[in-house]
C-alpha cells in the first residue's frame, strides 16, 4: 500500500451543507411569490423594474471589483438578491433610471465601499431607497392603482390624510394585494408564502420576524383601544406597507442583523415600534424601512445581550 | 426525555450507525509512545532485542501523573525510535515484532467478590491496569475518580464549594453520533458490567445512578435488568437522541440530562456533583478489577466513504492505521483524509503508520467528495448560526475574529478557554470559517504567553 496524499486539518472534518450561496439562493427562491404577484398586479413594467435592478446590481459588482482587482464574488448571488430586494421596495410609477441607479448606489454605497459581504453596516437595499427617496422625493411617491395607470393613495398616505380613511380599505384587498404600494410589498399573502420557505430551510430565524410583528402589533392594540375612531386595526398596520416584507427578508439580513437570540429579539421589536411611531406622528407614511435603518445603526449594541454565561455557579 | 436544542444533528453520516464487531487478525507490529497526554515522558523498562509477553510492563511513569506502559503483543523489542503519535508530532516509541504466539503474562488468581477489596486497592488495580478517561483530554482514571490535588471551585463570589458527587452517569453514547462502540457495547451482556457498576459506586460514593442511551438505536437489555434490581429505585435510565451531536461530550451530556452546568473553564464534572463515565470504561474497570491484567485492546469504529465495511472491531493498542486497513481488504476508494477519532473530534494524520493509542475511539477515512476544504473561507456574515448552536453559549463568530486579528486578551475576556471544542459553530457556517482552529490557535498562544 502506497502512501496516500493525505489531507491534515484541524477538526471538524465534516461540513454542513449550508453556504453563503444556498441562503442567498434560498431568499431569492422565497422572494419569487412576491415577484410574481407584482408582475400580476401592476404588469410587465414591475418585470422590467426587477430585471433593471438585478442586471445594475450584479454588473456595478464585477465592475467595481474588475477595477479594483478584487476577488469576483457575483457567483454567491448576493448582488442578485440585493437587486431584487430594491426592485420589490419601489413604486411601480418610477422611470426606467431609478432601479439603474438605485441599485448601483445599493452595490457602491451600501456594500462595496464597506469591503463587501459581512461587512456593510446599513441594509444595502435600504441605504438605495434612502438615496432615492430624498433626492427624487416627488418620483418615489407616485403610486397605481392595481392593474391600472391610474395615480393613487397608498393606504398609509391616505391614513396621513386623514385618520378615519382606514376605514374604506379590505383586509382582503390587503391580504392579496388588491392596493396601491410598492411592488413587492402589496401582496401580503405572497410574502409569507415565501417567508414560510425561508423560515422553514432556517435561512432566518423567528426571532427577528416574530418580535418586529409583535412590537408593531402590540403598539398599534394599545392606540387602537385609546381611539378605535382615528386609530386603525392591527391587522391593517400588519398587512399594510412594506411591514411583512421588512419582517421576513430586510430585518432579519444577516448581516446587519444582530446574532444573539435576546438582542434580535429586542432588535425586532424595537424596531416595530419605531415604525409604529414614524407611522403614527412621524413625517413619511411608512416608516418600516427608516425604522430599520435605524436599528441597523445599533446592531453591534444589540450583540452585547450574550447568552448567559455557562457554568455560572448559584449560591446553594 | 430530555429536551436539548443545542448542537447539530447529524443526519447524512448516523443513518447507519455501525453496531456489527468484526474480527481482525493480531498486528505483526505495534507502536507504542513513551509519550501520554499531560504526563512527563515514560521511562523504557526494555532494550533493543528484549523478549516481551503481552501485558508486561515495558515503561514505567515518572509520577503518578502518568501510567505505566504495557506490551500490547508478545514477540521482541524491535527499536526504541521516533514515530508520529496521536498528535503527529515525532515521538520516542517502542516498537514489538509479533512473535504470533501471543503469550500472556501470568494471570493472577481471578476474583469475583470485590466486597472484600479496600478502595485504595480497587484505585491501585485501575491505575495499574492503565485505564484511562474517554474525554477529549484524557486522563489517568484512577486520579480522575479521586484526584490527588483536589480542584479548588468556587462560587462567583470567592466561596468555596466542597461537592460531593450524587449522580453517577453511565452514559451509552459516544463522544460523536458516528462512533458507536458504546452503542453496541448497550446490546450486550456481561458480568463485568454491574461489577464496574459497583466499584464505581463504592469510589464515588453516588447514591443515584443514571444511564443514558441512544432512543434510535436497538434495546438495552442488560441496563434495563440493572434498573428492574434495583430495590431502592436509585437506577433509573434517560433516553436520548444520540444522532445529536455534542451530545456525548461530558458537559453537554450533563447539561441535557441534569441541566446542571458544569463550571467553565476548568471546571469538572465533580464540581456540580456528577461522574460520567461511558459503558466501556465501566466494563474496562469491573474487567481489570476482576483480572488485574493490563489493558492491552480497545474497541473501536471504523467508518468512513474509503472503508470497505464500517463497523467495530477489537483491536490491539498500538496496531498501526496501515495494518488495520490491510486486515480489513484495504480502502475502498483513495482516502483523502485519514482521522483518528471522530470525524468531529478527532485527528488528521499524514501517516499511515500511526498507532492506536488508549483513547482512540474510531478510525476514518474519509473519501474527496466528504471532504470540505476550508481553505477559501469567507468573510463572517454575522448570521448567528453558531450562536445557535454552540453548546456553552458563546459567540463563536464573533470570538474567531477576534482570534483572527491576534486580539487574544479579548478572546479570553469573551470565554475562549469554555469552547469544549465540539466542531458544531464551523459545521454549520455558511461562510465555512475554520473557527475551531482559529479558537485552538488563540489558546495554544495565550497558554505559549
Amino acid at each position: 500500500m502506497q502512501n496516500h496524499n493525505l489531507i491534515v486539518s484541524m477538526s471538524p472534518h465534516l461540513r454542513g451543507s449550508l453556504s453563503i450561496e444556498r441562503m442567498m439562493l434560498t431568499m431569492i427562491i422565497g422572494l419569487i411569490p412576491p415577484a410574481v404577484m407584482a408582475i400580476y398586479w401592476f404588469g410587465m413594467r414591475s418585470l422590467l423594474i426587477m430585471i433593471l435592478a438585478v442586471a445594475t446590481a450584479v454588473l456595478v459588482e464585477v465592475g467595481i471589483q474588475w477595477i479594483t482587482n478584487q476577488q469576483q464574488t457575483y457567483r454567491d448571488y448576493h448582488a442578485v438578491l440585493t437587486g431584487l430586494v430594491f426592485a420589490l421596495i419601489l413604486p411601480p410609477s418610477v422611470p426606467w433610471w431609478i432601479p439603474v441607479v438605485g441599485a448601483s448606489v445599493a452595490m457602491i454605497l451600501g456594500k462595496l465601499v464597506f469591503g463587501g459581504l459581512g461587512n456593510y453596516p446599513f441594509n444595502p437595499p435600504l441605504v438605495a431607497w434612502v438615496v432615492l427617496k430624498l433626492s427624487w422625493p416627488e418620483r418615489m411617491n407616485l403610486f397605481f392603482a392595481p392593474h391600472t395607470r391610474d395615480q393613487v393613495l397608498t393606504p398609509l398616505m391616505a391614513l396621513k390624510e386623514d385618520p378615519a380613511l382606514f376605514y374604506s380599505y379590505d383586509i382582503v384587498d390587503l391580504l392579496v394585494g388588491n392596493t396601491a404600494g410598492p411592488i413587492g410589498c402589496v401582496c401580503a399573502l405572497a410574502v409569507l408564502i415565501g417567508a414560510a420557505v425561508i423560515l422553514y430551510q432556517g435561512i432566518i430565524r423567528w426571532h427577528i420576524p416574530l418580535a418586529f410583528l409583535a412590537g408593531i402589533a402590540i403598539f398599534a392594540a394599545v392606540l387602537r383601544a385609546i381611539n378605535p375612531d382615528i386609530y386603525p386595526p392591527v391587522l391593517f398596520h400588519l398587512l399594510s406597507g412594506g411591514v411583512l416584507l421588512g419582517a421576513f427578508f430586510i430585518a432579519p439580513e444577516p448581516v446587519t442583523s444582530p446574532v444573539t437570540p435576546k438582542g434580535m429579539v429586542l432588535f425586532g421589536f424595537l424596531a416595530g415600534i419605531l415604525t409604529m411611531i414614524i407611522r403614527m406622528w412621524g413625517a413619511y407614511p411608512d416608516g418600516t424601512f427608516y425604522a430599520i435603518l435605524i436599528m441597523n445603526a445599533a446592531t453591534p449594541l444589540f450583540n452585547y445581550l450574550k447568552p448567559k454565561e455557562y457554568g455560572r455557579l448559584k449560591r446553594a | 426525555m430530555t429536551l436539548f436544542t443545542r448542537g447539530i444533528t447529524l443526519k447524512k453520516q448516523t443513518k447507519r450507525p455501525p453496531q456489527e464487531l468484526m474480527e481482525i487478525p493480531l498486528p505483526q507490529r505495534v507502536i507504542l509512545p513513551l509519550r501520554q497526554y499531560n504526563g512527563e515522558p515514560l521511562q523504557p523498562t526494555v532494550a533493543e532485542g528484549d523478549a516481551v509477553r503481552v501485558g508486561q510492563v515495558i515503561a514505567t511513569a515518572p509520577t503518578n501523573a502518568s501510567l505505566p506502559l504495557h506490551a500490547t503483543i508478545s514477540g521482541i523489542v524491535a527499536a526504541v525510535t521516533e514515530c508520529p503519535d496521536y498528535t503527529g508530532i515525532p515521538t520516542p516509541c517502542i516498537i514489538l515484532e509479533a512473535d504470533g504466539a501471543d503469550t500472556w503474562i501470568e494471570h493472577p488468581p481471578e476474583e469475583t467478590d470485590l466486597e472484600q477489596l479496600e478502595p485504595s486497592e480497587i484505585l491501585n488495580r485501575i491505575h495499574d491496569a492503565g485505564l484511562i478517561t474517554k474525554t477529549l483530554t484524557p486522563a489517568p482514571l484512577s486520579s480522575d475518580l479521586v484526584p490527588r490535588d483536589q480542584p479548588a471551585s468556587h462560587l462567583m463570589d470567592g466561596t468555596r464549594i466542597t461537592p460531593k458527587i450524587d449522580t453517577l452517569l453511565i452514559t451509552a453514547l459516544d463522544k460523536e453520533p458516528a462512533l458507536g462502540v458504546n452503542r453496541y457495547l448497550a446490546g450486550i451482556h456481561t458480568d463485568d458490567l454491574p461489577r464496574g457498576l459497583a466499584v464505581l459506586k463504592t469510589i464515588t460514593g453516588a447514591p443515584y445512578t443514571r444511564f443514558v442511551v441512544d432512543k434510535n438505536t436497538s434495546p438495552y437489555p442488560q441496563l434495563t435488568e440493572l434498573v428492574a434490581a434495583d430495590e431502592e429505585e436509585a437506577t433509573t435510565i434517560t433516553a436520548v437522541n444520540g444522532r445529536r451531536h455534542p451530545l456525548g461530550l461530558t458537559i453537554p451530556l450533563i447539561k441535557a440530562v441534569l441541566g446542571r452546568e458544569v463550571p467553565l473553564p476548568y471546571g469538572h464534572p465533580r464540581d456540580v456533583g456528577v461522574a460520567v463515565y461511558d459503558l466501556d470504561t465501566t466494563m474496562a474497570i469491573g474487567r481489570a478489577v476482576r483480572t488485574r491484567l493490563p489493558q492491552v485492546e480497545s474497541l473501536i469504529t471504523v467508518g468512513g466513504g474509503a472503508v470497505k465495511q464500517p463497523g467495530i472491531i477489537t483491536v490491539r493498542i498500538g496496531t498501526p492505521i496501515r495494518e488495520i486497513i490491510e486486515s480489513l481488504g484495504g480502502f475502498a476508494t483513495d482516502p483523502a483524509k485519514v482521522i483518528l477519532g471522530g470525524p468531529m473530534t478527532g485527528m488528521a494524520h499524514y501517516d499511515l503508520d500511526t498507532p492506536v493509542t488508549k483513547d482512540t475511539e474510531g478510525l476514518f477515512a474519509l473519501t474527496p467528495d466528504e471532504v470540505q476544504r476550508s481553505g477559501d473561507y469567507r468573510q463572517c456574515i454575522n448570521c448567528g448560526l453558531c450562536v445557535k448552536v454552540c453548546p456553552v453559549n458563546l459567540l463563536p463568530g464573533i470570538l474567531s475574529l477576534y482570534c483572527a486579528q491576534d486580539k487574544f486578551d479579548m478572546a479570553e475576556t469573551n470565554g475562549l478557554f469554555a469552547c469544549i471544542e465540539c466542531g458544531c459553530c464551523d459545521y454549520v457556517c455558511p461562510s465555512r470559517r475554520p473557527l475551531v482552529h482559529l479558537f485552538r490557535h488563540a489558546k495554544y498562544q495565550v497558554m505559549e504567553a
